[in-house]
C-alpha cells in the first residue's frame, strides 16, 4: 500500500530595507557582535518600537507577487516566549490580523506538472538575535545585531505532495520574490529560511501528525531532509508505532533529521495586540498603486517572450529565471540586435560570465554592437567570441578591440583575389579533380583561403572569387 | 473558579519565575481572591465582536527608512551581567530547545 | 537666582528630607546638581530656567541610575535618556533627583519600594499614596516645586490627593513614554506634580506633544499656556452618582460638598450625571494591567542588564527563574503571575478579551456624558484620606479598590487631575477633574479658578 506525503512550508524573508523593523539600526550583515544595536533592538528598558515604512511597502509587494488580498488594516502582537535572543520576552509579529492572506502560486510539479499552491497568509515580524552555542564552552552566546531585522512570513497550504514538490515551490516562491524586488532570498545570509511541516497518510484518509523539521541550509537540504523525515515517519507507522508532534533539525553532514529538545510549556505562546502600536492602516489607493507598479513577474515575461518575440520555450524559461538576466536581454533587445541572436549571446557567452562573476561586464550597448560587427561581415562569429573575452575586461569599444586583435575580415577583393591565385596555384591536383567535376571542392579551397589569411577572410566574399577563377 | 497549588506552578512556569514552595498556599489564595474580583465582568453580556480598544492615534505613524540609531552613551558591555568577546553570555540553554 | 545658587539651596533641602527619613528620593548628588547648573548657565533661559524637578525612578536618566524601585534594576545606568527628560534640560529645569516610587510603579502606597517605603510628608507613619509616592512627597515637603510622575491608574493622583498638592494626568498619547519603563503600556502616562496648578500646567507644557520615537503619541498644535480664568459662567460640571457612593468617607464627603459650593460660586452649572459602568472599572483594570505588565517585564531576565542569579541547575531557565524571583517583590510577582493567567491558554478570551470590552464601554461612558453638554466631571480623588502605612498590605484586593475613582479615567485614556480641596483633621483631601480628551486646557483653567478661590479663603481665615 503506498503512502501520501502531506507538506507545508512557513518561509521568513528578510525584506531588503535599509533599516530593521522597528527602530534605525541597519539592517546589515556579519558586523562584529553587537555593535549594531539601539535601546529599541536591545530590548532596553523604556524603548519603544516604530515601525518600517519600507519594511511594510516591501511586504504589501511580496504579497500582491504571491496574489495575495491584503488587509487595509492589520495589527501587530505580542508573542510572549523566553529565549536568550528574544531581547523583549516577546517577539513582535501579526497574530489573528495579518497583513495579506488567500495567495496562490503556480509552479512546475516535477511529479504532477503545473500546480497552483495556495499561501495561507503573509504577516510581518521582527527577527531574533543569534544564540551560538560552540562559540564559549559550556555557555551560549549571544548577538543581537540581528535582533529587530525585518520578516516577512510566508505560509503555504499543506498543499506539496513531496519532497521534491517543496522544492520546486521555493524555487518558484524565491524567483517571485526576487523579481518583485522584495528580498535577495539568499539562504546563505540567513535572509530566506525555511521551516517545513510534513505528515504522511493513506490517501483518502485525514491528514496525519505533522512534524516540523527545521535547520536546512539550501533548497537541495530542504528537499533531502523531507526525504528523512518522511522515510522516518513511514518507517514508524510500518513498525507499529505513531507519529508525535515533536520539531526536529536535519543535520547536513548525516543527512539525518533528530528531534530538538523543547520545553514542555514552550508552545503555549500567548499573543496579544502589542499596546505600543496602533493599527496598521493602508490606503486602498496606495495599494492600488503597489499593484500598478509590480514588476513584471516570470510567468508573465516567459510567455511574452515565446508569444511575442517567438522564443523557443527553453530560452524563454531560461532568460526568465532570474530578472538579472532578462534585465540583460531586453537591454540587448533594445540595443537593435534581434531576439533569438540576442538569446543565443546572453545563454552563451554572457550567462556564463554572470555566473562566474554575478554581473554583466559588457554593457549591453556595446555587445549589441559587436554583434551587429557580425551581422554585417565586419567580424566572424568565432572572432566575435574573442573580441567579447577582451570587451570583459576592456573598455574600449569593440571596433577598436577588433582591429588592435587584427581580427577585421579581409573583405578587399584585390587582397582576397591574390590569396584565391596562390591557393590554385598550390593545389593542382585539387583543381584537377574540381574541373573533373569533384564541386564539393569548394569547401576545400575556401579553407585553404582562410588559412592564408590566417582567418581574416571573410568567407562570404571567398566563394564567388573563387567560382570566378575556378569557371574561367 | 478555584485555582490550586498546580494552577500557581504553572503559570510561574511560563513566566519563568522562581517561587518558594512555602509561599504556594498563599499565593494561590490571593490569586483566587483576585480571580473572583475580577470575575465581576463576567456579569456583563458582551458580545464577542465588541471592539477592542485602542487610545493612541487611529493609525500607527510609520519610519523612514533611513538609518539613524538612537545613540547611546555606553555599550552593551557596561550594563551586561556577563559580557565576552562582544557577546552577552549566559549558561547552556538546559531543558530549552537549542536552534 | 542663579543656577548655581539653585543647585545649592536644592541639595539642602533633598538632604534636609531625607536626613528625616522620608526616604523620597532613590538617588541625587551635589556633583550631578552642578552639572546641572552648569549646563544650565550655559544655555539660554527657558519656560522653566529657575525650576528644579524630581523625576519619579521609572524614567530614565543617563547620568542618574533608573532602578524603577526594583532589585532587578539595582544600579542600573541607562544609556539613553527619556524625551522628556530632554524636553525639560531643553526648557531650562534643573533635574534634581530620582525619586522613590511602588516596585515598577505597582501600588498605591509606595509601601512596595524594594528600598523602603516613603513616609507621607505631613504624618511620617502615614503613606504618601502610590505608585509615585516619592515624587509627591518631594513636592508636598516643598523639597521641589514640581516633579514628574507616572500614571497607570491613579498613580500620580492619588498620592496629590494623599499629599495635598496638585496632579495631573494628560491625555493617553499626549506625552511621549519613550523612556518610560513600561508598566501597563495602553495605560500608562507621564504625568505632573505641583504645588500650583500653574506650576504642574507649566511643565506638562514643556514635556508634551508628538514624539517620533513613541507610535502613541499625536500629532497636533501645542498646548501653550493655560489661559487662569476667575470664574467658571458657562461650564457645566457633572458629578456622577457612582463617585459618591453612600459609605463615602464623611471628611471627603464634607471637602467635596465645599468644592461643590465653590463650583457653583464660581459661576458653573453643576448636574448630576452617570457612568454606568464606573464599578467595572478597577476589575477590567486589574487585567488589562497585569497582562501587559507580564508582557512588559518579561525583558528583565537577566541576559542583558541588571543583577544576575544564576540558579541550582546552572542553564538558562535556572537563571530566568533565579533572576526574576529574587529580582521582583511580592506585588510585582503576584501582577507578573496574574498577567500570565489570565493571558494563558483558554483564559485570554475569558478574561482580556473581556476586560477590554469593559473598557470600551467605559470609554462610550464617558463619551456620552461629554455629548450631553458636559464640559468637566468633578468627583472625589480618592474614597478616604492618606491611610496608616501597613493598614492595607494585607490585601491585595483592598489595595487595588483605593483606585476606584481614578482607574476609569486610565482606562478610558482622557485627562484627569487631582487638587487640595481641603482638609480633615489635618489630612489632605483631593478633589479630581475630568475632562474629554484633549481638553487640558479647559481643565487646567477650571483648576486654577477653583485654586484662586480656596487661597483667597484660606487667606480671610488667617
Amino acid at each position: 500500500m503506498t503512502w501520501e506525503t502531506v507538506i507545508g512550508l512557513e518561509v521568513h524573508v528578510q525584506p531588503a530595507t535599509r533599516t530593521k523593523m522597528f527602530c534605525g539600526c541597519a539592517s546589515t550583515y556579519g558586523e562584529y557582535p553587537n555593535t549594531n544595536v539601539c535601546p529599541v533592538c536591545l530590548g532596553l528598558p523604556g524603548a519603544l518600537p516604530v515601525p518600517n515604512a519600507e519594511a511594510i511597502r516591501l511586504g504589501v509587494v511580496g504579497a500582491l507577487a504571491l496574489g495575495c488580498e491584503i488587509h487595509p488594516v492589520s495589527i501587530f502582537a505580542r508573542k510572549n516566549y523566553f529565549y536568550p535572543d528574544l531581547p523583549k520576552g516577546y517577539q513582535i509579529s501579526q497574530f489573528d490580523k495579518p497583513l495579506a492572506t488567500a495567495g496562490s502560486i503556480r509552479i512546475e510539479s516535477p511529479d504532477r506538472g503545473p500546480l497552483t499552491i495556495s499561501i495561507t497568509r503573509l504577516h510581518l515580524e521582527e527577527d531574533a538575535g543569534k544564540s551560538l552555542h560552540d562559540r564559549i564552552p559550556g555557555f551560549t552566546a549571544v548577538d543581537l545585531n540581528r535582533s529587530g531585522a525585518p520578516l516577512a512570513e510566508i505560509v503555504s497550504g499543506p498543499d506539496m505532495r513531496s519532497p521534491a514538490e517543496a522544492r520546486a515551490y521555493l524555487v518558484t516562491l524565491r524567483q517571485l520574490l526576487v523579481y518583485a524586488g522584495v528580498s535577495e532570498c539568499s539562504m546563505e545570509k540567513g535572509s530566506l529560511r525555511v521551516d517545513a511541516n510534513l505528515s504522511v497518510r493513506r490517501p483518502g484518509d485525514p491528514l496525519g501528525t505533522k512534524t516540523e523539521v527545521k535547520n536546512m541550509n539550501s533548497f537541495a537540504n530542504v528537499e533531502r531532509a523531507l526525504e528523512a523525515e518522511r522515510a522516518r515517519q513511514i518507517g514508524l507507522i510500518e513498525a507499529g508505532g505513531r507519529v508525535t508532534q515533536v520539531t526536529l533539525t536535519f543535520n547536513a553532514a548525516t543527512g539525518e533529521v533528530r528531534p530538538l529538545r523543547t520545553k514542555e510549556d514552550s508552545h503555549d505562546y500567548h499573543y496579544f495586540p502589542d499596546p505600543d502600536l496602533p493599527p496598521l492602516v493602508l490606503d486602498p489607493a496606495w495599494i492600488a498603486a503597489q499593484r500598478a507598479a509590480l514588476p513584471e513577474l516570470p510567468e508573465a515575461r516567459r510567455n511574452r517572450y515565446a508569444t511575442v518575440l517567438g522564443l523557443p520555450e527553453y530560452d524563454a524559461r531560461v532568460l526568465t529565471q532570474d530578472p538579472a538576466v532578462a534585465d540583460y536581454f531586453e537591454a540587448l533587445t533594445r540595443a537593435g540586435t534581434e531576439a533569438k541572436t540576442a538569446s543565443n549571446w546572453v545563454l552563451g557567452d554572457a550567462i556564463s560570465g554572470w555566473n562566474e562573476t554575478g554581473t554583466f561586464e559588457v554593457a549591453p550597448a556595446r555587445l549589441a554592437d559587436l554583434i551587429a560587427m557580425v551581422d554585417d561581415g565586419t567580424v566572424s562569429g568565432s572572432a566575435a567570441k574573442t573580441i567579447y573575452r577582451e570587451l570583459r575586461s576592456s573598455e574600449d569599444a569593440p571596433r577598436d578591440v577588433a582591429t588592435r586583435l587584427n581580427l577585421v575580415q579581409v573583405r578587399d577583393t584585390g587582397a582576397l583575389a591574390g590569396w584565391v591565385d596562390e591557393v590554385l596555384a598550390a593545389s593542382p591536383d585539387e583543381l584537377a579533380r574540381y574541373q573533373a567535376g569533384e564541386t564539393k571542392l569548394i569547401g576545400f579551397f575556401v579553407g585553404q583561403v582562410m588559412k592564408r589569411s590566417r582567418g581574416k577572410a571573410d568567407p562570404k566574399a571567398i566563394q564567388p572569387l573563387l567560382l570566378e577563377r575556378l569557371q574561367s | 473558579m478555584t485555582i490550586g497549588a498546580g494552577e500557581v506552578r504553572h503559570v510561574a512556569q511560563l513566566a519563568e519565575l522562581a517561587i518558594a514552595e512555602a509561599d504556594v498556599p498563599a499565593l494561590a489564595e490571593q490569586l483566587e481572591g483576585i480571580v473572583a474580583f475580577v470575575g465581576q465582568l463576567s456579569e456583563l453580556d458582551i458580545s464577542p465582536d465588541e471592539l477592542a480598544v485602542n487610545l493612541g492615534p487611529d493609525q500607527v505613524r510609520l519610519r523612514a527608512d533611513v538609518v539613524a540609531p538612537i545613540p547611546m552613551t555606553r555599550g552593551p558591555g557596561s550594563f551586561a551581567p556577563l559580557f565576552e568577546e562582544g557577546f552577552f553570555v549566559v549558561p547552556r540553554l538546559g531543558g530549552m530547545a537549542e536552534e | 537666582m542663579n543656577a548655581a545658587h539653585l543647585a545649592h539651596q536644592t541639595a539642602l533641602r533633598l538632604k534636609e528630607s531625607d536626613a528625616r527619613g522620608m526616604n523620597a528620593t532613590l538617588h541625587w548628588s551635589r556633583e550631578v546638581l552642578d552639572r546641572e547648573a552648569a549646563r544650565i548657565d550655559a544655555a539660554p533661559a527657558g519656560p522653566l530656567t529657575g525650576v528644579a524637578i524630581a523625576i519619579k525612578d521609572n524614567i530614565v536618566t543617563s547620568d542618574m541610575p533608573t532602578t524603577c524601585a526594583s532589585k532587578i534594576l539595582e544600579g542600573y545606568l541607562s544609556p539613553y535618556e527619556a524625551t522628556v527628560i530632554t524636553r525639560l534640560r531643553a526648557a531650562g529645569a534643573m533635574i534634581a533627583c530620582k525619586a522613590n516610587l511602588d516596585e515598577f510603579a505597582m501600588g498605591s502606597s509606595t509601601e512596595n519600594s524594594a528600598f523602603g517605603r516613603v513616609q507621607h510628608p505631613l504624618f511620617p507613619d502615614r503613606v504618601p499614596g502610590g505608585s509615585s509616592g516619592g515624587s509627591a512627597a518631594l513636592v508636598g515637603a516643598g523639597v521641589v516645586p514640581v516633579a514628574l510622575g507616572s500614571e497607570t491608574g491613579g498613580s500620580v493622583r492619588q498620592p496629590a490627593a494623599f499629599c495635598g498638592v496638585v496632579g495631573v494626568k494628560p491625555t493617553y498619547g499626549r506625552v511621549s513614554r519613550f523612556g518610560l519603563v513600561a508598566f501597563g503600556s495602553s495605560l500608562d502616562c507621564v504625568s505632573v506634580f505641583g504645588r500650583t496648578v500653574d506650576d504642574a500646567a507649566r511643565v506638562l507644557a514643556a514635556i508634551e506633544g508628538l514624539d517620533p520615537l513613541d507610535a502613541t503619541t499625536f500629532d497636533r498644535a501645542p498646548m501653550g499656556q493655560v489661559a487662569g480664568r476667575s470664574d467658571l459662567k458657562g461650564v457645566v460640571v457633572g458629578l456622577p452618582k457612582e463617585y459618591f457612593p453612600a459609605d463615602l468617607d464623611a471628611g471627603v464627603r464634607a471637602a467635596c460638598d465645599r468644592a461643590i459650593a465653590r463650583l457653583r460660586e464660581l459661576g458653573a452649572e453643576v448636574r448630576e450625571v452617570s457612568l454606568p459602568h464606573t464599578r467595572y472599572a478597577v476589575p477590567a483594570y486589574y487585567i488589562v494591567n497585569p497582562a501587559e505588565a507580564a508582557a512588559n517585564l518579561a525583558r528583565f531576565d537577566g541576559v542583558r542588564y541588571g543583577p544576575r542569579h544564576v540558579g541550582p541547575a546552572g542553564d538558562v531557565r535556572a537563571l530566568y527563574q533565579a533572576t526574576r524571583g529574587q529580582g521582583f517583590g511580592p506585588e510585582v510577582r503576584r501582577r507578573i503571575l496574574i498577567g500570565t493567567f489570565v493571558l494563558s491558554a483558554g483564559y485570554a478570551d475569558q478574561y482580556y478579551r473581556r476586560a477590554q470590552a469593559v473598557r470600551r464601554r467605559i470609554c462610550n461612558d464617558f463619551d456620552q456624558v461629554f455629548a450631553s453638554g458636559v464640559d468637566l466631571l468633578f468627583t472625589p480623588t480618592t474614597p478616604r484620606p492618606a491611610f496608616k502605612a501597613g493598614a492595607k498590605s494585607a490585601d491585595p484586593v483592598q489595595m487595588y479598590l483605593e483606585d476606584i475613582f481614578v482607574a476609569p479615567a486610565s482606562l478610558a485614556g482622557v485627562p484627569a487631575m487631582s487638587i487640595p480641596i481641603g482638609r480633615d483633621e489635618g489630612l489632605p483631601i483631593g478633589g479630581q477633574l475630568i475632562a474629554p480628551r484633549f481638553a487640558e486646557g479647559p481643565m487646567l483653567a477650571a483648576a486654577s479658578a477653583m485654586e484662586r478661590m480656596i487661597a483667597a479663603e484660606a487667606e480671610v481665615r488667617a
